[in-house]
């Protein structure tokens, strides 16, 4: 019997389960493997007898916190698809500043008709069995993590810096340009593909387990970043983590 | 072997003809710098280079290889090997130094059949340095300036034309069949030698002692606070194991088809600066700290190699890893500390 496979979402832009569409259209030995029971962007089905859930977008309502427990008591497996519900993501710049300015200047005077919270990643929550990271996630990557969790493996997410990748592709380092990147302490994965294009990393796959960011902080100093620079820069994508300790 | 001559204005002749018969990896532009690359066309090869990001090892060692392909449905295996015969053109004595000892360390004890494979299709033409490459090169220190063996032909520019050392029959067969030559001249002589003796003073020497007495250095130096100074600012980001070329460990996966019954094994390159590589199953680290990896690195480099694989030299001075360092760990700062601190 196939593995039934659903996906949900909860504060995020969608773009990642689009990625996972993408990716089934040149992959479709993997609509064989499996039965997708629930996906909202893509099948108007809503079966709840899923084995695996998917789960894109952070966690920013203490309401939302009831139906990810509840997909988490359904759920054999439980993956976290994409930067916000991996690390929080770009949601959790919300984060650096108090909770009612924040409010306030989304809202305005109806600020108190919306109950939102600090931003965090489902971790926080529930315990994630897998995470795809990225913003958005690699679609190479997506089917290589849904062929571990099938075959019962560990998933293969690399948890050392993207400057392996970059070295590898034989490219520029990005601060040799006169530019910045996070690769130093960014987790591998994307094929480096940020500075392959010409950016610096701004770290959508969060730190690797072990991140020097102090050294990181020097060395965005060193060549020409102020401090507020800095500050933007480590917490665009990672700014739970980073406001966390 | 022999000593010919060529004129400038037929090596580019040379490496098109090569090319009709070969796969032809050689220097190319790459951003703002350079890489080795398959030549689409002899035009392409750029042998002003200074140095490229990746080592040339990349075609003796690709940085992800297929070793074999299997089935469990039908219980098999098939051994796959890269059959093409290439030229690896352009590559700086450093480098062939290098793949020198790459040779050995795959050859000894039970043979690395996907190496030795493709070191056997593989021939080497290499070009002799006349200036530094940049501030970060310490060739001399290393004394891999220049290179008597491990080339099938190795070019020495000398203005209007390259004198051209013949290293093996096949670097002979590869000269006479591709290209003009003549034997040199007495004229052309003197001038090589004239070239030769004046490169000498063109190139620093950058460490504070000689090459040969690292491991003598090395040995002393296992407890020195070095690596704790240095290891408070590395990122273990393994850049410098990435674009060394004397770097060759390597990692291995398997990757299996959705239903199960078919996959691959492959390698990849691996670094000694990751967290998971001296990560064992039970989840304990043998080098867990940055200041361990980097201490382990500089043992490999300065001692460890020299000593398992005597003539041979775990480091050739390329100055690679010193240039992809954010954070300057480079093995002059740290060897020349070393030297300091203990006042050899």
């Amino acid at each position: 019997m196939k593995p039934k496979v659903a996906f949900f979402d909860f504060t995020s832009c969608e773009g990642c389960q689009l990625t996972v569409v993408d990716s089934l259209q040149t992959h479709l030995d993997l609509l064989d493997a499996v039965e997708i029971v629930q996906f909202r962007e893509a099948i108007s089905e809503r079966g709840e007898d899923y084995a695996v859930a998917f789960v894109e977008g952070s966690i920013t309502r203490e309401s939302d916190q009831a139906r990810l427990k509840q997909i988490r008591e359904q759920a054999a497996i439980l993956v976290a698809l994409g930067a916000c519900a991996h690390i929080g993501g770009v949601n959790a710049i919300k984060n650096l500043a108090p909770l009612d300015d924040v409010r306030q200047y989304v809202y305005g005077d109806k600020h108190t008709w919306y109950a939102t919270y600090a931003t965090r990643p489902i971790s926080a929550v529930v315990p994630v069995d897998a995470f795809i990271p990225g913003c958005p996630i690699d679609r190479e990557e997506f089917i290589r993590v849904v062929k571990a969790v099938l075959l019962g493996k560990k998933p293969p997410i690399p948890d050392y810096p993207m400057c392996v990748e970059c070295k590898l592709k034989e490219n520029i380092c990005v601060f040799h340009k006169g530019g910045f990147c996070l690769g130093p302490v960014t987790r591998a994965g994307c094929g480096a593909i940020c500075p392959t294009y010409g950016d610096g990393c701004e770290g959508c796959r969060g730190a690797i387990s072990n991140p020097n960011r102090d050294s990181m902080k020097n060395v965005l100093a060193e060549h020409g970043l102020t401090t507020e620079g800095v500050l933007a820069r480590m917490t665009m994508f990672n700014a739970y983590e980073v406001t966390k300790t | 072997m022999s000593l010919k001559i060529i004129n400038k204005e037929d090596l580019l002749p040379f490496v098109s003809n090569m090319l009709r018969e070969y796969e032809v990896l050689g220097p190319v532009a790459n951003d703002t710098g350079f890489k080795f690359a398959a030549l689409t066309d002899a035009a392409q090869v750029r042998l002003d280079y200074n140095t490229t990001i990746l080592p040339p090892r990349k075609a003796l060692l690709p940085t992800q290889e297929t070793l074999f392909t299997f089935r469990t449905d039908m219980p098999s295996v098939t051994p796959a090997f890269d059959m093409r015969w290439r030229v690896l053109f352009g590559v700086h004595t450093c480098d062939l130094h290098a793949m020198r000892m790459l040779d050995e360390v795959f050859a000894r004890g039970n043979p690395d059949a996907h190496y030795m494979k493709r070191r056997a299709t593989t021939a080497i033409v290499s070009v002799e340095c006349l200036e530094a490459c940049d501030e970060h090169s310490f060739c001399k220190s290393m004394n891999t300036l220049t290179a008597t063996s491990g080339f099938d032909l190795h070019l020495i520019g000398l203005g209007d034309f390259y004198a051209v050392d013949v290293g093996t029959t096949a670097g002979d067969a590869l000269l006479e069949n591709h290209c003009k030559s003549h034997e040199a001249t007495r004229p052309e002589l003197v001038l090589l030698d004239k070239t030769m003796s004046a490169k000498w003073a063109k190139f620093p020497s950058r460490l504070s002692l000689e090459g040969k007495d690292l491991p003598a250095l090395m040995g002393i130096s296992y407890k020195s606070p070095v690596w704790e100074e240095i290891g408070v600012r590395c990122f273990g980001c393994g850049a410098c194991n990435i674009v060394c070329p004397t770097c060759y460990c390597f990692d291995v996966r398997d990757e299996v088809s959705l239903d199960g019954k078919t996959g691959e094994r492959s390698r990849i390159w691996d670094s000694c600066q990751l967290d998971e590589f001296a990560r064992v199953g039970t989840g304990e680290n043998f080098r867990k700290t940055h200041a361990q990896r980097l201490r382990h690195r500089f043992m490999r480099k300065g001692k460890y190699i020299a000593e398992a694989y005597p003539g041979q030299q775990g480091c050739v001075g390329c100055g690679r890893c010193a240039r992809a360092c954010l954070v300057d760990i480079t093995p002059v700062g740290v060897w020349n500390a070393l030297h300091k601190a203990h006042a050899m």
